[in-house]
């Protein structure tokens, strides 16, 4: 089949790039193990230090950006679908607000299980992605996709705001809040990915399902139900599937914007707007960008380190301009 | 210098002779002279100020000044929430008494401070001048001219001399820098002690500059390279736990603003990077009040400091 050949290539690009940056994530970082030390260590060379870092620092949050990636770049694509909006993104629209917000709640409240710190993020993605659906059906928003960015911004400023009224009543919390205002890979324990990871991976099998009513809908509503779909359904499927993989990754990662949007847009440059072939793309493109994000946050201030989150807004916020700016903004 | 100025300094001196005014004439004379003798100039960051008579209502906007003034007996009438905090550091909190918060760092409350009706304000280093000129309406103000490196017991003179207790203050400061010198003599020798606010992510380097930096280096105890090298800043951004060696040392001292220090320094053993430290292998890290040893300064907070180091380090 000519389509699945011409998915193929852009695949396995796309897989050597994450590759390379998986790597890249190995052996590049702000400390003073070098890219061929670690490499040595790598390959079983005895260097106790390398191997530390390599092993217990870098393999921790190589996999937690993995995760983190794959979550993000498949909400982000999972949204735009959904909402037919190319400017959908969970950052902007208030989803991952949404989840760091109830988290710090429950922190204040005198939570520290990061077990349950990934079910109450869940919960609180699932607000912020139903407020986005009841937005959507908002006469005259839901067809515009910049006022839907907008309504997103300013329910994500709101959270934001209300994040930073917890601080300021409770400064116990005070250290452990800023992370979930700008997220950041660096430090994370490796047991936040015995939760979240199986948490991914479900709800991407879940969209296995989902995917072919979630493309019909790219076909009006009215398609979609003659193709046997229930096009409202489907929304609200795919909105929890998103409130879940935005969950996982904000509380892995708290969190971290932009990445739900240069994805999926990379994505579609690539093999056009199907969001079956999408949704894998940006399955592959995900952990890369989030990967590479990294990597520069260790860089540019060595010894010190940028929250991911920070690079993030700084690659994306211009993406985001080019996009609305450039594109006439696409219809899907 | 403002109008306003001469205008309150116009209605004490009218309120003053009015009030005593049954009393006899010598007992006036006196009265008089004890307040020009208190008359006293300060260099501030807006110029000169002078100030007389005894306070009675002060306002402090700024922990150092509410630490000194809690030092030498005198109870300010109102104050900011310290950082990250809705009330005064809890270090202080058994000694303020009756206070009222006016508002935040941020955010001082004009409103709020002007209806304490101050008879003297001592602001913050970092009050620009918009608001200083506000102040200024409601009372004399004062500024210290200074920066986070500027020595400590320059500050605490300051205030002192603002709280009309130029005095008490320089004998107390004698007394701790005879406390300081006592306690060096009991530390061992060459020993690196580092202070750090414990973050997740890695921690944040206090430049050995700041207020404890300064006891420490008193005390000839040596800080961690790294705290050296902050090029001007109080402190360091977040260290990669890749270096968090850099910030090892024969102690290690985490601070933290969470008041629960043994919940920090549990969440900081959990990390591996944190666990392997030399300074956390022989048992030499302490958790400590980051309201003191991060942001603090004062003579409350140095004798805080004194004790901590004597109890974990002291011969």
């Amino acid at each position: 089949m000519s389509s699945a050949r011409s998915l193929l290539i852009p695949m396995l690009i796309a897989l050597a790039f994450l590759s390379l940056a998986t790597l890249a994530s190995f052996v590049v970082g702000a400390g003073e193990v070098t890219p061929a030390r670690a490499l040595t260590a790598l390959f079983g060379q005895r260097d106790a230090e390398a191997h530390f870092v390599v092993f217990e620092l870098r393999m921790v949050r190589t996999m937690l950006g993995i995760s983190v990636g794959v979550a993000l770049g498949a909400a982000g694509s999972l949204l735009q679908a959904a909402t037919r909006n190319p400017l959908a993104e969970p950052g902007l629209l208030g989803v991952s607000a949404g989840a760091s917000f109830a988290v710090v709640l429950a922190i204040s409240f005198g939570s520290s299980a990061a077990g349950l710190h990934v079910w109450v993020a869940v919960a609180g993605a699932l607000g912020g992605c139903l407020l986005v659906l009841m937005v959507s059906q908002v006469q005259g928003v839901g067809d515009d996709p910049v006022r839907l960015v907008l309504a997103g911004a300013a329910f994500s400023s709101m959270l934001m705001a209300l994040t930073t009224l917890l601080l300021l009543f409770d400064q116990r919390t005070a250290d452990e809040i800023r992370f979930w205002i700008i997220g950041a890979l660096g430090g994370r324990s490796a047991d936040i990915l015995s939760w979240t990871a199986p948490m991914i991976i479900v709800s991407l099998a879940i969209m296995l399902v989902l995917i072919r009513p979630l493309a019909s809908l790219a076909l009006g509503e009215q398609v979609a139900t003659g193709l046997g779909h229930n096009p409202r359904l489907t929304r609200l499927l795919t909105l929890i599937v998103v409130a879940f993989l935005v969950g996982a990754a904000t509380a892995a990662a708290g969190p971290i914007s932009f990445v739900g949007l240069i994805v999926p847009f990379a994505a579609r440059a690539l093999v056009g707007s199907d969001i079956r072939r999408v949704l894998w793309m940006a399955v592959l493109l995900g952990p890369s960008l989030v990967l590479v994000a990294d990597v520069l946050s260790r860089l540019v201030v060595r010894p010190y380190e940028l929250p991911i989150g920070v690079i993030a807004a700084v690659i994306g916020a211009p993406v985001l301009v080019f996009v609305v700016r450039s594109q006439r903004v696409p219809t899907l | 210098m403002l109008p306003c100025f001469s205008v309150a300094r116009l209605v004490r001196s009218i309120s003053i002779p009015v009030s005593v005014s049954v009393l006899s004439a010598s007992v006036l004379m006196s009265a008089s002279f004890a307040q020009a003798a208190n008359e006293r100039t300060l260099s501030t960051k807006f110029g000169d100020v002078t100030l007389s008579g005894d306070p009675q209502r002060v306002v402090v906007l700024e922990d150092e000044a509410l630490d000194t003034a809690l030092a030498l007996g005198l109870n300010p009438v109102a104050t900011l929430a310290t950082r990250g905090g809705t009330g005064v550091p809890v270090y202080l909190q058994d000694r303020v008494g009756d206070i009222k918060i006016v508002g935040s760092v941020r955010e001082p409350n004009l409103e709020a401070v002007f209806a304490m009706k101050p008879d003297l304000i001592i602001a913050s280093r970092n009050l620009d001048k918009a608001l200083y000129e506000k102040l200024s309406m409601m009372a004399p103000t004062v500024v210290q001219e200074s920066s986070f490196a500027t020595p400590w017991k320059e500050s605490v003179v300051f205030y002192g001399k603002a709280l009309n207790r130029e005095a008490e203050t320089q004998h107390k400061l004698d007394a701790l820098t005879e406390k300081m010198a006592d306690l060096k003599r009991k530390l061992p020798k060459d020993t690196v002690l580092s202070v750090v606010r414990w973050n997740p992510q890695g921690p944040i380097v206090m430049s050995d500059q700041l207020f404890v930096g300064q006891i420490l280096t008193e005390l000839g105890l040596k800080s961690a390279a790294i705290a050296g090298e902050l090029n001007g800043r109080p402190h360091s951004d977040i260290l990669s736990l890749e270096n968090l060696s850099k910030v090892d040392g024969d102690w290690v001292i985490l601070a933290t603003l969470n008041s629960d220090g043994q919940a920090a320094l549990d969440t900081a053993k959990e990390q591996p990077a944190f666990a392997r430290l030399g300074a956390v292998e022989k048992g030499h890290v302490v958790a400590v009040d980051g309201q003191i040893w991060s942001s603090g300064s004062g003579m409350l907070a140095a004798e805080s400091v004194l004790d901590t180091i004597a109890e974990h380090l002291a011969e």
